[in-house]
Parts: structure tokens; sequence; C-alpha cells
């Protein structure tokens, strides 16, 4: 069980560059994506500093090395599923802090030296988001997060309903 | 299974198999070195045969699927093929994904087993080629025009998709004096028609360019020299 967390916790790390490219899309994104609740936005200048931007893409290559599981991505359809635009810097802020507690800082001794600057990187964007809430029901986004976390955890695999198409991360 | 064990299991099967009888043929026809050499988002699947045990009569099988999904799918057109290598650009298109591919071999009725690419990300892993640029003289200056390459997508018109589609592209325009024999950045922006003046009459210049991704802090390569006699 043990390596299987470890796996699925790689796996997770390896899908950060990903969840990075969200992060812009919703930073570039004007209208649609930004809330009104101006806390739950990042300016897009925080991920235009190639140096940052190339050290997580190697990090997220190096984990991805370490991580031979390709059948579970923990970024992808389902973590979105039900969840608006406008919502998602909030889905995204969850999903970020549980990988920096649960994942990155336990790890932080590994796969150096890219760990030691985006570890620090995301924690500013983490403390960035910390006045970010969402004023109505909150509810679906727990659901999908724990499912996520749960995942992380217990090294459950994710069903099968991946096979749809999850390319809209991209195209978004 | 962390790296370890599967280096102890590596080991093992090794000596194992290696010491009683000379390496099986599935485990030395096995493709190497199978990777995705990408530029323009023209993503193409590369490999080397195995080693020596293979013989000349191999094919090759080659999957992909996108980081993710459980099942890998066949690509029709690579399918008991000879050739090192396959065109993924269809099947990698959104280009922010993540994709893995993998290939194994046939030889004489025996199978390898499968050897797969490491996580590719046509977006950030893509090489840029050079600009295409067009020079004309106009009076007493040089009319540079630029474009980005072309993707292999087409938009709803059916136009080409340029790769500044895709990411913030600046390009570079650089001047060499063909008395001076010296390179000088004439221009640095995002424009893709660009003016160089102040030339002096009767002398050679030659303009090259590139382009820069400054998201990525990358650079194309140069592209070809266009050289202009001034009147």
């Amino acid at each position: 069980m043990a390596t299987l967390q470890k796996s699925v916790s790689f796996s997770l790390l390896g899908t950060l560059a990903a969840s990075c490219l969200l992060l812009v899309a919703l930073a570039v994104q004007e209208g649609a994506a930004v809330p009104i609740r101006s806390h739950c936005k990042l300016d897009k200048s925080n991920f235009q500093q190639p140096y940052i931007t190339n050290l997580t893409f190697m990090l997220a290559k190096e984990a991805s090395l370490a991580d031979n599981n390709t059948d579970v991505r923990l970024i992808g359809e389902k973590l979105f599923r039900g969840v608006n635009m406008r919502e998602r810097c909030y889905l995204m802020k969850q999903v970020l802090n549980f990988t920096l507690e649960e994942v990155l800082l336990p790890q932080s001794d590994r796969f150096q030296p890219y760990m030691q600057e985006v570890v620090p990187f995301l924690a500013r964007l983490s403390n960035k988001l910390s006045q970010c809430h969402i004023e109505n029901d909150d509810q679906h986004i727990h659901r999908n997060v724990q499912n996520l976390k749960d995942t992380v955890k217990k090294g459950t695999i994710l069903s099968a309903g991946f096979m749809d198409d999850m390319s809209f991360i991209a195209r978004e | 299974m962390t790296p370890k064990h599967c280096f102890l299991g590596f080991l093992l099967s090794f000596f194992l198999t290696g010491v009683v009888e000379a390496q099986p043929a599935h485990v030395c026809l096995k493709p190497q070195r199978v990777h995705f050499q990408s530029r323009n988002f023209h993503n193409i699947l590369h490999w080397q045969p195995g080693r020596a045990c293979a013989g000349n009569s191999s094919v090759y099988f080659v999957q992909y699927k996108m980081y993710g999904q459980t099942q890998w799918r066949k690509k029709e057109d690579c399918w008991g093929i000879q050739q090192f290598f396959c065109d993924l650009t269809n099947e990698t298109s959104e280009v922010q994904e993540a994709y893995y591919g993998r290939v194994r071999t046939a030889s004489a009725e025996i199978h390898s087993g499968w050897t797969m690419t490491q996580r590719f990300v046509p977006w950030w892993e893509t090489k840029i080629d050079p600009p295409v640029m067009n020079v004309t003289r106009v009076h007493g200056s040089l009319l540079v025009i630029l474009g980005a390459p072309n993707t292999p997508y087409r938009n709803q018109k059916g136009k080409n998709v340029s790769m500044e589609n895709y990411y913030e592209l600046v390009y570079r325009v650089f001047v060499i004096n063909n008395s001076l024999e010296k390179e000088q950045k004439v221009y640095e922006g995002a424009h893709r028609v660009v003016k160089i003046e102040a030339l002096t009459p009767h002398t050679g210049y030659c303009v090259v360019a590139e382009i820069y991704q400054p998201l990525l802090d990358r650079s194309s390569q140069k592209s070809e020299e266009r050289c202009v006699e001034m009147p």
C-alpha cells in the first residue's frame, strides 16, 4: 500500500504542470473565468516568469519518471465535474493547498534542485489565494477535492469514467 | 513499485535469465530509446531496434494514449511497420495534454515486451522552427516581413494555424554588414513587418531572424540569411 500511495503522490506531483497550466488559463481569461470576488484571482504575471515555469515543468517531468502509473490522473476531467468556471480558481486553491501540505512538503528533500524553488513559488500562490472564498454552496467542490485526497491517501485507482474526452483543460 | 525495487527485479531477472541461457529473444528484441521528437507540434515517435539478437525481418507495433486513460489505442498506420518512426501528430493534438506512446517488436513470431516513452506534453516539448522571412529593398531601407511557422492544424476556414496561436512570440532581427562582418540586433518585438533604415549606400547587408518564446525563455535557430546590395 505504501508504494502505491507513493506512486499516486508522484502522479499528483507529475500533474502539477497541468495544474499550473490551468491556473494560467484562469489567469488569462478575463471575463468568463475571473470571479467578481477578486480574491479568487491570480495575476497573469505570476505565470509569465520563464525561470519558475521551466522549473515547474522540470519538476513535473522528474516526478513523472518516478510515476509508472499512466492510468491514474488526479487533475483531470473528474476533478472539475460540476464545477463552473467561476469556481475553478477556488477549487484549484484547495488542490494547491493539499498538494503543498500533504505531497510536496513531506517529500521536499526529493527532486532537487527543482523542489526547493518550486515549493516556495507555489506557497506564494497559495498565500495570495488565502482570502479566496466563495459565497454560495461549495459542497460539490469539496466532494471533488475529497475524492482527489482519498485517491492520494488510500491509493484507490480512479474509476473508468476517464475514457471521456479530457482535453477540455487545453481548450479552456 | 519504487525504482529501487524495479532495479532489483531487473537485476534478478537479468541474472536468472542471463546465467542459465542467452537472453530470451523477447527481451533483446525490445525497442530502445522510444521517444517523441516534436517540431511545431509535428509529433513523431522514434525508436531504435533492440540489441543484436533482432533479425532483419523485425516489424514494429505502436500504441498511444492520453495520460489518465486506461486503454491504449492502436495506431493503425504503424501496426506491423518496418521503419523506426511513427507520426502521431493527429493523435497528440491537444497540445497542453500529456501523452504516452509505446512500441513493441515482432520477429519470426516472437513478440517483445512494450517499451514506453516518458510522459510527453507537446506544448512544453515542441521545438519551434526559425521564422519565415522575406526581405525587400524599398528605396534606401529594407523591409523585413516575418512569419511564425505553421502548426499541423487548420482553422474552421481551412487556413493553417500558426505557432503564434499557442505562444506569445517575439521576433529578433539581426543585420550583418558585409564590409564590417559584424552582426547587430536591429529589432526585437512582436511586429511582423520591420523596416530597417539608415543604411549605407553601395553596401551589402545580410539579414537573419529568430523567434523567441518569452514564457519559456527559448529561442529558435536562426533563419537563413537573406542578402541585399544597397544601390
